[in-house]
């Protein structure tokens, strides 16, 4: 993947492409779409956000209008202005290869299609879908056989094993690329309440950079877009010196949308 | 849409705890779209727009360190507008029955369509009005009973005051400003979902203001 700057918007925090209205797509490199499944989803029950001091927790829960759809309206969701990454996610074994086979004909459009495996905020699939290992990898298999031609990534967090073992899996099987990470469960308390949801922002930095660190010690040649607290200069400097090579912009949007022309120039600047 | 910025003209305190902001800049927008602003929290908050005094402003009710920033400390603000629908109030003589929270919404519909207005203010109000209002829940509650006859009604302020109006308001024009957290304000992030008879809506794509019907 070739991507002028090496800087994504995040799948999630950008929706379908809105972002666009506020940023210049010149500082682009690819827009990543929300996770779509293969049946609409309403999401959680609100409320779905909360902000502290150095992190957001989310609840959102996948809220998407499902893959047939996606595929009615497919010019509006590839992007005019940018590449377009195609996120998908799923319940079950069978969903992601359902998923897989619906988009078949429509993957040349899409600059990559990422697979969520690691979302924290739904009950099935999501995270849990890394409990069975061997399932896994029948997914990771099969769906390369079904999409041969596509620039297939993995978003991972950091559950479900080390993520090196699971990143080393994703190799394996013929993938190209690998998002890490997604949002970390966890919990705050809120009135005496007990709020549960994926972290995001800035005390996601320290855990991302590691996780991609550990990576590339055991993997020299596949791609990683970074994700996690991604605000200003000096954390893609980190995440360049790490061995990153695209960054992705997500809940930095929330802050200041102009965020991503800045990072996007610096990014055009330096020599990687 | 677009990103822009706000300087701060003046501050004006309603009550205890509620200011008018408003900015010496001039833009479009229509009655019911909102702003959202950015502070040193994560994520930039929503305001709905409204005028004061020729200017437009926002009303900030303190609630934690953005919205003590935007009254207190900051004097020029990054921000991204107008965002959400216009209000098309129905034909007839209405009524906006809002919280300190939304004066400045309700000033700028008092203006264009010479509608009533009815504050209802926790705390005693610092400076005369130019509508009615009344302090605390039973002055509240008791001066609801008695708006009957109204073609439309627009409730901006808390839940427990929108709840109130709604349930004892029968009129099918009763328009309810609602608020959920916005993480975005543009339809991106999903964060301000609200579970209506029509499925799932979105506050700042479908709304803020929303007819009680589908509620
Ligand atoms: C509101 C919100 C919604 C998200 N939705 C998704 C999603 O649908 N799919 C996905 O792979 N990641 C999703 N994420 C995770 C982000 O893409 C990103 O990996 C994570 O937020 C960490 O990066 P950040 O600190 O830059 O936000 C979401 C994050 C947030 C805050
Ligand atoms: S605030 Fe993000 S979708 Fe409404």
């Amino acid at each position: 993947m070739n991507l002028n700057p090496p800087l994504v918007i995040a799948s999630g925090p950008g929706g379908s492409g809105e972002y666009l209205r506020l940023i210049n797509p010149k500082y682009v490199g690819a827009y990543t779409l929300k996770t779509i499944t293969l049946n609409p989803k309403p999401g959680n029950k609100t409320k779905r956000m909360e902000n502290l001091e150095n992190y957001i927790i989310n609840s959102i829960g996948l809220e998407n209008p499902g893959i047939e759809y996606v595929i009615s309206n497919i010019d509006k969701f590839v992007l005019k202005e940018t590449k377009t990454i195609l996120s998908l996610g799923g319940d079950s074994k069978d969903e992601y290869i359902k998923i897989a086979e619906k988009i078949a004909p429509h993957a040349k459009k899409f600059e990559a299609i990422e697979f969520n495996f690691s979302c924290p905020n739904v009950k099935k699939g999501g995270l849990s879908i890394l409990s069975d290992l061997n399932e896994w990898q029948e997914i990771l298999e099969n769906v390369r056989k079904i999409l041969p031609d596509s620039f297939l990534m993995a978003k991972l967090s950091i559950e479900g094993n080390f993520v090196e073992i699971l990143s080393r899996k994703v190799k394996e099987f013929g993938w190209n690329g690998l998002t890490l990470i997604n949002c970390v469960r966890g919990l705050l308390i809120k009135d005496g309440k007990i709020v549960t949801g994926g972290l995001s922002g800035p005390i996601l930095k320290p855990i991302a950079l590691r996780a991609i660190y550990e990576v590339r010690k055991v993997l020299k040649d596949i791609y990683i877009i970074a994700s996690g607290g991604i605000y200003t200069k000096k954390d893609v400097d980190d995440f360049l010196l790490v061995g990153t090579n695209a960054i992705s912009i997500g809940s930095a949007l929330f802050k200041d949308p102009q965020v991503v022309e800045e990072l996007g120039k610096y990014l055009k600047g330096v020599k990687r | 849409m677009e990103n822009t910025y706000l300087t701060k003209k003046d501050v004006i305190q309603i009550n205890e705890d509620t200011f008018i902001v408003t900015f010496n800049e001039k833009f479009k927008f229509d009655e019911g779209q909102f702003i959202m602003i950015q502070t040193p929290s994560l994520t930039r908050k929503p305001f709905i727009l409204g005028t004061w005094k020729g200017n437009i402003a926002v009303s900030v009710q303190i609630k934690g360190k953005g919205t003590n920033y935007i009254v207190f400390q900051g004097e020029k603000f990054k921000a991204h507008f107008p965002l959400g629908n216009k209000f098309i109030p129905p034909a007839g003589k209405g009524i906006v029955i809002s919280s300190p929270t939304c004066i400045t919404l309700a000033n700028l519909l008092h203006e264009k369509y010479s509608c009533d207005v009815l504050i209802g203010s926790k705390s005693k109000i610092n400076f005369e009005l130019p509508f009615e209002s009344v302090i605390g829940n039973e002055d509240f509650s008791k001066k609801i009973k008695t708006l009957k006859t109204y073609d439309w009604y627009l409730v901006s302020g808390s839940k427990q005051m929108e709840e109130f109006v709604l349930s004892n308001i029968e009129s099918k024009n009763v328009f309810v400003s609602l608020e959920e957290y916005m993480g975005c304000g543009i339809g991106a992030c999903k964060s301000c979902a609200v579970f209506t008879k029509e499925g799932v809506k979105h506050v700042c794509t479908d709304g803020p203001i929303f007819r009680r019907d589908i509620l």
